[in-house]
Order: C-alpha cells, then sequence, then structure tokens
C-alpha cells in the first residue's frame, strides 16, 4: 500500500493512498470461492455452481462490496502508517475504480492543532467575596411573604397592587376572537401581566361594577392574528381584594416545611439556600474568567470540522429546549462563535489534563455528588441513582475534572478577593458584569 | 431460409451443469430450440444470431415431465434440445445470465 500525504495548510491535509489491484483481486476471488458453497442457481445442485458461473453472476456486485470496505480499512491503515489523527471525518474521492486495477483515492481531512497551553502567569482573576447578611435574608423572607399572600374582598375602589376578579369578553370590530372570553380572572394591578393598557384601565373599578375598556395588542404579540388590532373587552368586576401579607410566624414557617423550630430554623434553612447558590455563583463566575482567559492566552487555530460538529451538537440543544428548530446558514452562523470558544477550550483542557497527568480524585466526586444531593428531599436516593447509573456518573466527573482543571489555572494566575454584595453576585448587572 | 423462421428456431440457452462443463471442454454450447427445428436450422440460426462458425449439430427430443396436481395428472410440453460444436477459435458469450 502506497501512502502519500501533502499539507494543504496547517491543519488540512490530503492524502492519496494506493492499494495494489492483487489485494482487491484477491479479495473479491476469496469471497467468490465462499459464495460458490451457498449460492443456488437453476440447472446447478446446491454447491456445485462452477466458479466461472458465480463470477459471472456476483462479480460485480462483490467487486464493489470490497472496494468500499477496502477504502475504510485502507483509510485507518494508511492513518496508523502515517501516525495521523484526523479530526472530523474524511472527505474520499476516488481516482480509479476499475476492476483489475490498483485502487487509488484522494482523502481530505483536518487534523487536530498542536496545542501548547500557553503560560496563564500574570492573569488577574477576580473572585468575589460575599457575606451572606442578615438583610439578605430579610429580602428573601418578604419576598416568600409576597409568595404567600392573601387577599380579602374589599368594598372600594381598585387601586395598583389590588387583585381584581372579573368576567371578560373581547371583540375586534365587533367580532369575537379565539380566547377573547374569561371568568373569575383573577387580575393583580400594576403586576403588568396583561397586555399594556388592560390593567390601567381597571384602576378605579367598583365591585359589581360593568366597564368596557378599549386595548391595542402589542405588535409582537405572540398570536400574530391579534398583533396591532384594536379590541374591545367589556368586562364585568367581581371582586376587588386588598392583598394582606403575613405574619412572620411559626404558621408561616410551617406553610415553608418547617415543622419545628419556627422562624429561626426558616432564617437558617433560607440562609443555608443562599448560602450554596452563592457558592456556586462564586465557582461559575470564577470558572467563567478562567475559560475567558484561556480562549485569550490560547488562540489556536481550529478544525472547521470540528466547530460544525459542534455547530449541529448545538443546534440540537437548543432544539430540545426552544421546539422550533432554526434552519438554514443564517442559524449556522449564529452558533459559530459559541462554537468555535467550546472547541478551543475542549482542546486546551483536554492538552492541560494530558500534560499535567490530571486525574479524577474519587473523593472531590463523592464530595460534589454530596453537595448536589443535599439539596434534594432525599440525598440517599440522589447518590445511590447516581452510583448505579455509570452515564449519570461519567458527566459528573467530568465536571469535577474540569473544575479540578480551573483549580490547577487558577493556582497559575494572581486571584483577587472582591467583596461584593449577594444581589450584584446573583443578579448581575451589564455595569458592575465588568469590574 | 428466410430470416423470420431463423429467429424462432433458437428459444433459449439450456444451462446445467453438464452444459457449462461442455463449453468449457469442447466448445460445444447447448440450446433449447423450437420442436419442429431441422439441424440445419439450427447451425444457420446460431451462425447468424451469434456471428460464429457452427462445427456440428446434433439434435434430440426430451419428453416433458409428467406432472401431478391433486387428483389431475398433466404434463409439461415436449421440447428438442440442440449440442452446438463451435469451430475452433469461436466463442459465444451469453450476457450475465449464463
Amino acid at each position: 500500500m502506497q501512502v502519500s500525504v501533502e499539507s494543504l495548510s496547517s491543519l488540512e491535509r490530503r492524502m492519496t493512498v494506493q492499494v495494489p489491484a492483487e489485494r482487491v483481486q484477491d479479495e473479491v476471488d476469496r469471497r467468490l470461492q465462499s459464495l460458490t458453497k451457498r449460492v443456488r442457481i437453476d440447472g446447478f445442485r446446491p454447491g456445485k455452481v462452477p466458479f466461472k458461473v458465480v463470477k459471472k453472476r456476483y462479480g460485480d456486485g462483490v467487486y464493489q462490496e470490497v472496494v468500499s470496505e477496502l477504502l475504510q480499512t485502507s483509510y485507518h491503515e494508511a492513518l496508523t502508517q502515517e501516525k495521523i489523527v484526523p479530526a472530523g471525518a474524511p472527505e474520499i474521492e476516488p481516482r480509479s475504480m476499475e476492476a483489475g486495477q490498483a485502487l487509488e483515492y484522494v482523502a481530505t481531512f483536518e487534523v487536530f492543532p498542536e496545542v501548547e497551553p500557553a503560560d496563564m502567569n500574570g492573569v488577574a482573576i477576580q473572585r468575589p467575596q460575599v457575606e451572606v447578611s442578615d438583610a439578605d435574608v430579610d429580602r428573601v423572607i418578604e419576598s416568600l411573604r409576597r409568595q404567600r399572600r392573601e387577599w380579602d374582598d374589599v368594598e372600594r375602589p381598585a387601586a395598583d397592587g389590588d387583585q381584581v376578579v372579573l368576567d371578560f369578553e373581547g371583540t375586534i370590530d365587533g367580532e369575537p376572537f379565539d380566547g377573547n372570553k374569561g371568568e373569575d380572572m383573577a387580575i393583580e394591578l400594576g403586576a403588568g401581566r396583561m397586555i399594556p393598557g388592560f390593567e390601567e384601565q381597571l384602576t378605579g373599578v367598583q365591585p359589581g361594577e360593568e366597564k368596557s375598556i378599549q386595548v391595542t395588542f402589542p405588535e409582537d404579540y405572540p398570536a400574530g392574528n391579534l398583533a396591532g388590532r384594536e379590541a374591545v373587552f367589556s368586562i364585568r368586576v367581581k371582586h376587588v381584594r386588598e392583598g394582606r401579607l403575613p405574619e412572620v410566624d411559626e404558621d408561616f414557617a410551617r406553610a415553608f416545611g418547617i415543622e419545628e423550630g419556627g422562624v429561626e430554623k426558616l432564617r437558617q434553612e433560607v440562609r443555608g439556600n443562599m448560602e450554596r447558590e452563592m457558592t456556586q455563583a462564586v465557582k461559575a463566575r470564577v470558572k467563567d474568567q478562567v475559560m475567558d482567559a484561556l480562549l485569550e492566552r490560547n488562540p489556536i487555530e481550529v478544525p472547521e470540522s470540528l466547530v460544525k460538529e459542534e455547530i449541529n451538537r448545538l443546534k440540537e440543544q437548543a432544539r430540545g429546549r426552544y421546539g422550533a428548530p432554526q434552519e438554514g446558514e443564517d442559524a449556522d452562523e449564529g452558533y459559530r462563535d459559541e462554537a468555535r470558544r467550546r472547541v478551543i477550550l475542549g482542546l486546551v483542557i483536554r492538552e492541560i489534563v494530558r500534560r499535567q497527568e490530571i486525574q479524577v480524585e474519587p473523593e472531590r466526586v463523592q464530595a460534589e455528588l454530596e453537595s448536589m444531593a443535599s439539596s434534594y428531599q432525599d440525598p440517599q436516593q440522589v447518590i445511590s441513582y447516581y452510583r448505579s447509573n455509570k452515564q449519570a456518573m461519567e458527566t459528573l466527573e467530568a465536571m469535577v475534572l474540569e473544575q479540578q482543571v480551573v483549580d490547577w489555572v487558577l493556582e497559575q494566575c494572581q486571584v483577587n478577593d472582591e467583596p461584593t454584595s449577594f444581589d450584584a453576585l446573583m443578579n448581575p448587572s451589564p455595569e458592575n458584569e465588568s469590574s | 431460409m428466410n430470416e423470420e423462421r431463423l429467429l424462432k428456431v433458437l428459444k433459449g440457452p439450456h444451462v446445467s451443469e453438464k452444459a457449462t462443463l461442455l463449453g468449457d471442454a469442447a466448445n460445444q454450447h447447448v440450446f433449447r430450440v423450437a420442436t419442429d427445428a431441422t439441424r440445419d436450422e439450427v447451425r444457420a440460426a446460431v451462425e447468424k444470431l451469434f456471428e460464429v462458425k457452427v462445427a456440428s449439430v446434433r439434435v434430440l427430443n426430451q419428453k416433458g415431465k409428467s406432472k401431478r396436481m391433486g387428483r389431475f395428472q398433466g404434463r409439461r410440453n415436449h421440447w428438442r434440445k440442440a449440442y452446438v460444436t463451435l469451430e475452433p477459435g469461436y466463442d459465444i458469450e451469453l450476457a450475465g445470465n449464463e
């Protein structure tokens, strides 16, 4: 077998492979021989069909079969012979496929780039340092109270923050439309959940009042036939209700599943949750920075085929999440940057793992598993699920390995602790993102 | 001999172990021919259709096999077989389905 490789660009390779005619012919004959034992042809007893006859009838098919198999095997042989590891599937173009001639083809593919993980010295990472303060806990308790709000009927005009219970029927140009009717709808004024203008016009209604209001559906309304149309709703107000926040007491705590210990326990629980979230957010923030730094320091050229593969994977994920697939070249371009980033990081991380001989530490996996499980109702069940499910375990191990790489990189760079408030950490707005 | 008749003489090749053997060993080819065909007609037909020289032709009649279908006794058609020996240097290549 003759193999010659030429470089088209830094990553693209063109490999010309020549398989001698005898090798093809031998294989074809061998198969035909085994066929003569099995085929049935009219006029011959089974097993007594002359080779010549079998060859005449089956020769071409077997030849095609052998060639396509030889393309595969000789391609792999050629790769091992030349010690090349391709990234992605090759493009194979046959040169000559005539029977009795040497099989010759050209395979074009890309190779993995040589990755030299850059020195991370001098990269500064900002690690947010957060204390969960009492005030932060108070804020969460406050929002829990709001969720548990109770509504009392009142006999007065509805004001902002009140709940209005009403029946409604809407028309456009006197015609009804889909979903135009509702009964006993509870609408909270000022929550902004209805189409604009609807809630505003309810301000001041009395219980028992009937009124017709006029609204315009917004241009970007999901139901296309309604978008931008003007509608008239005739409404009948049944109740006006005022919100009442529940007292923070033992009953309140019980509503959140705290049977004993009352408010103090609830606060502890809330704080625990917040701290867990915080640790995770800090980790994620640091990891993002590390990844960004790795990306910036390692401007490697990546094989197009890997990027394409990654784009497809991203598309698949997006499809799973949003349902409606976006097709066409434009959609692909949208994923390109993200895909490139992932490919580069994947290559760099793999190289770091290889060079530093980083291995998954079982203790860390165990710790990660326990901390993850602790937020579930029945931690033991979660743990045994992971222990028995190999795939889930692998995902977890990959995660830990990644974390270990991040830790290793962190050792190389300069880490600055940066005091941050809980809110700023959990809800990063664009301004304090950059700080 | 008219051409129309010659086209009707040969019914098809007769494929069997013996026929392949003879084809390899003695340059003889076996055909199923019309029941009323004569040696001369077969010779002319083969020479015309395959563009070869025929050395000799031997013919024989084969009785149709008797077949039973339930209660009914039946019989396949009788047929006629011709062994055609070609002059040295000539051969008949039948396409694909030998």
